[in-house]
């Protein structure tokens, strides 16, 4: 076991393994988006207090898991790499980060615009809201360290320091509405708050495309990082010569 | 005439403005990440090829 995973941490194993997974994300993701987009716009029906506004869920709840799931795995990346210097967990926990802003900024965006007709403002300092801004921060300070030094491998490790701190948050962000009395609602999955099977149905396919969505960009940006961090090796060079010619 | 009025014609009526933006933004946000990750991995493939055919010159 422990071998298998030293060789698939191998740079030019991991970048064949991103290759051939790739379209394995990438074609679910898209008909599963469209099936996902069905069923939470045409599907799924209106809800009895919010009507149609509560569409939103559809993109915002599963944006919001992710965010902090990706933190979760860039922080255990961030982690492997700092104990058995596996570069290619510094890759992963490198690709993640503006992936995972990037959820981070459609969970706020979508959040805020579903406030609006909900609550009267499109944002409120409210424990789940402001624990969720401090993540983008948390995202972005990461990207920023990771950048600020010319060598990889001090960068994830300065980096990685400040992922797992900030783990601290997430326990923060999930049990926020549990533990103080805040305007954002309570929990909506598991708890009946979806009252129709079919609301369940597309919460669930959306929330796997967003999982695709990640896994296929990961995929994609981590080829390009293994690229740039092995252009001195033997195998690159071929590769790009073999694909250019 | 607000936003939310203007936009009630689409399906969804007075929430049309919000539910529709709120989708727009995340496909604009996802579409941007995947061709920047797209741009990005041929950019290098470019840069990188240039580097080598240099190195033979």
């Amino acid at each position: 076991m422990w071998k298998w995973i030293q060789r698939q941490a191998s740079p030019k194993v991991f970048y064949q393994t991103c290759t051939k997974l790739t379209p394995w994300f990438l074609l679910p993701f898209i008909v599963l988006g469209v099936v996902g987009l069905y069923w939470s716009l045409v599907v799924s029906p209106a809800d009895y207090q919010q009507g149609d506004g509560y569409r939103i869920i559809y993109i915002h709840v599963p944006s919001a898991i992710m965010s902090m799931t990706v933190y979760g795995i860039m922080a255990i990346a961030g982690g492997i790499g700092l104990i058995w210097q596996i570069k290619m967990a510094e890759v992963v926990a490198k690709v993640s980060a503006p992936i995972g802003a990037a959820f981070t900024i459609i969970a706020l965006a979508t959040g805020a615009i579903w406030g609006k007709p909900m609550w009267g403002t499109w944002w409120v300092w409210d424990a789940r809201l402001t624990s969720e801004l401090i993540l983008l921060f948390l995202y972005l300070a990461y990207m920023s360290l990771n950048n600020a030094f010319d060598n990889p491998r001090t960068a994830a490790k300065s980096s990685s320091i400040l992922a797992i701190v900030g783990l601290v948050n997430l326990p923060i962000i999930h049990y926020s509405v549990k533990w103080w009395n805040t305007l954002h609602q309570g929990y909506t999955v598991g708890t009946g708050g979806l009252k129709d099977p079919d609301m369940g149905i597309a919460l669930g396919i959306m929330f796997l495309v967003f999982v695709l969505l990640y896994a296929a960009l990961v995929t994609i940006k981590a080829k390009t990082e293994v690229l740039t961090r092995e252009q001195n090796s033997r195998w690159v060079k071929d590769l790009v010569t073999g694909e250019r010619s | 005439m607000t936003m939310v009025e203007y936009f009630s014609f689409l399906p969804f009526g007075k929430y049309a403005f919000y539910v529709w933006s709120a989708y727009g933004i995340a496909f604009i946000t996802v579409a941007t990440l995947f061709i920047r990750a797209r741009s990005n991995h041929k950019k290098t493939l470019v840069a990188l090829s240039n580097k080598y055919s240099r190195q033979n010159d």
